[in-house]
């Protein structure tokens, strides 16, 4: 067992308080309903919160009133509809009108000289996200009476809801003494330290918090997790898993996820996420417009991942896959899909981007671009990233840039990758290379996808001789069938991503053949 | 028409006008949260426009929002000018001009907890 971990912190409400630890930011286990209309839908939100903290309201302490008392006043506030009708006459979807709405006063008050002011921020961030919750229908999760909540931050509704009389306490690692919930947990004497900085601990790691010596106890041990520096993920040297082909040359073997639950049982033999398709996980445009959800559930993969490289792909949408809420949007029904839709619409784009920069803290991530067709689509998005680093920066939120590389399913672009040379790495999509390649409709593509698949194959081979040493895998459906792999093999590619339930079947493959795709001898 | 007595009336209503005032703001700490809360409830419970400028400045600022209010770094001292328009405009700063010189009616409050 590790030594207990003593951090140094500043005390923001004495008293101690020990108790299994509750790590804020994790998803919420419930789904979020879909449905989010125009600007009536955000009224109706905003009356549904404003409603939720009236009824926190009844029967609390002065303080507490005062501190609801002031965020029904902001939700109340008539500026605030006038700047989220502005951007929605920009053509903004309204849900992310509220939150850039939100965001920028959040900035502002962040940027505050007084403490006072910056201390307001997370008030404000209460409130956004309690009308996204609305929006989406589910409400801010309670935690376990008794635990010790850790987190960056800590919403004052979340402080007030709940049930304090079982015991436990507060470990913020950034924080302000003179924040609403410090004054909260003072008035309620909760043990509370503010400032520890980001440490890495478990769900229900027994935790204690000094508010007298202003200090948190880790007594199972535990790390203080530094400052962002440069870490991308790397996707082919690692040998942590032991695949090899017969002639032992090393393969990397990772699994396509959807959800940050498939990766649970992640197998100890598993090279890691090669695809995590986010549009599947991000199931509503409120939960696109939703930082702090995605954020969990991006770090939720990390963490289970531990040490291993994560992919995750930027949300695929438009063509056939709309976001349940913006199927009205006009960039919807000129037809853009992937990167093309991210980039005209930025306000999705950046609120997944600050997601994944935050998220990098977590673990080894990578960042992948969908639909990728042309080198300045990759430059472009690079930028978007670099823009909102330095606004993460400016907050001194921690963040880390992740890797960014693409998805190579455009013929165009498999054709030209050594010209794509902001991409960190590549993975290929087979899926829609075949229906682009053979120009086969959606519906018959089950039927070309055997004839189209030697023009595939040789496709694949002519760029990965493009990738200049890059890292490449292929995430499509060809690499979970094992009648390919022979030739993906002889095509060059050592890394495959598949589905959990094709890794066994693949692995099997591999170990029987040769680097070359050649029937191992004995077999 | 049912009313022959209101059609006749073509002077402007008496009720809607334009008012201003100049008032010091004396609390300690100026238009932190709560007072802030304070001033832009009694402000949104008249039906007329109400704005505010701060220490001779030309820009007037939404007198019913907290943001805008919050976000004026009103401080003790601070000299505030407060203009209303339309109905009820002279009630509206007459309460508010006492609001303020009544330090937002903050000793009431701390005298039950302090």
């Amino acid at each position: 067992m590790a030594e207990p971990l003593r951090l140094k912190a500043k005390s923001a409400s004495p008293g101690i308080a020990s108790g299994p630890a509750f790590l804020a930011e994790r998803p919420d286990a419930a789904p979020a309903s879909p449905a989010v209309g125009g600007y009536s839908a955000l009224e109706k939100a905003i009356d549904i919160s404003i409603g939720e903290l009236e009824h926190l309201a009844d029967g609390a302490d002065a303080e507490s009133r005062d501190i609801i008392d002031f965020q029904i006043e902001v939700l109340r506030d008539p500026t605030i509809a006038e700047a989220t009708g502005a951007r929605m006459e920009a053509d903004e979807n309204v849900v992310f009108a509220w939150v850039a709405t939100l965001d920028a006063y959040i900035g502002e008050l962040e940027a505050a000289d007084e403490e006072q002011m910056r201390a307001r921020a997370v008030d404000i961030l209460d409130i956004k996200n309690r009308v996204l919750g609305a929006l989406a229908g589910t409400p801010i999760a309670d935690f376990p009476p008794g635990s010790v909540f850790v987190g960056k931050d800590m919403e004052p509704s979340r402080f007030l809801a709940h049930d304090w009389s079982k015991g436990g306490g507060i470990a913020l690692f950034a924080g302000s003494t003179a924040g609403h919930v410090a004054l909260l947990a003072r008035a309620k004497s909760v043990p509370m330290v503010v400032g520890t900085g980001r440490f890495s601990a478990a769900d229900g790691d027994p935790v204690r918090v000094d508010g007298y010596a202003g200090a948190v106890i880790l007594k199972a041990g535990g790390m203080l997790i530094p400052a962002p520096a440069q870490a991308p993920a790397s996707d082919t040297q690692t040998g942590s898993s032991e695949l090899r082909t017969a002639d032992g040359v090393p393969i990397l073997l990772s699994i396509n996820i959807n959800d940050p639950a498939e990766i649970d049982a992640l197998d100890p033999a598993t090279a890691g996420v090669g695809l995590m398709r986010s549009e599947f996980s991000v199931a509503s445009v409120a939960d696109a417009a939703n930082e702090e959800r995605q954020l969990a559930i991006y770090r939720r993969v990390l963490e289970q991942a531990g040490d291993r490289p994560v992919i995750i792909r930027m949300l695929d949408i438009g063509g056939d896959k709309p976001l349940a809420g913006l199927e009205d949007l006009p960039a919807l029904a000129s037809g853009l899909r992937g990167i093309r839709l991210l980039l005209a619409r930025p306000e999705i784009a950046r609120v997944q981007a600050r997601a994944l920069l935050r998220a990098a803290v977590f673990g080894r991530l990578s960042v992948m671009l969908p639909m990728v067709t042309f080198p300045d689509e990759v430059d472009r998005m690079r930028e978007l990233f670099r823009k909102e680093a330095e606004k993460l920066g400016r907050r001194a939120i921690p963040h880390r840039m992740p890797a960014i590389g693409m998805m190579v399913e455009v013929p165009a672009a498999a054709l030209m990758l050594d010209a794509f040379g902001s991409a960190a790495f590549f993975s290929f999509g087979t899926n829609d290379l075949t229906q682009y390649l053979a120009a086969s409709a959606r519906d018959d593509m089950d039927a070309d996808a055997g004839k189209a698949a030697p023009a595939v194959l040789r496709l694949l081979a002519q760029a990965v001789k493009l990738s200049a040493g890059k890292p490449v895998s292929i995430c499509g459906d060809m690499a979970g069938d094992p009648s390919y792999v022979p030739r993906l093999l002889a095509a060059g590619l050592r890394h495959f991503s598949v589905a959990p339930a094709r890794r066994p079947a693949i692995r099997s493959a591999i170990i029987g053949l040769n680097a070359d795709g050649t029937r191992a001898a004995g077999e | 028409m049912t009313s022959g007595l209101r059609s006749e009336k073509q002077e402007p209503d008496p009720l809607h006008v334009n008012c201003q005032t100049e008032v010091e703001v004396k609390h300690g700490v100026g238009l932190h949260a709560r007072p802030s809360v304070t001033f832009t409830r009694l402000a949104k419970s008249f039906p007329c426009s109400i704005e505010i400028a701060v220490n001779g400045s030309d820009v007037w600022l939404n007198g019913k929002s907290i943001i805008k209010i919050m976000g004026a770094r009103i401080r003790k001292g601070s000299i505030l000018r407060i203009r209303a328009d339309g109905i009820l405009a002279e009630e509206a700063i007459r309460a508010l001009k006492e609001l303020i010189e009544r330090n937002f009616d903050e000793e009431k409050k701390h005298g039950r907890t302090a």
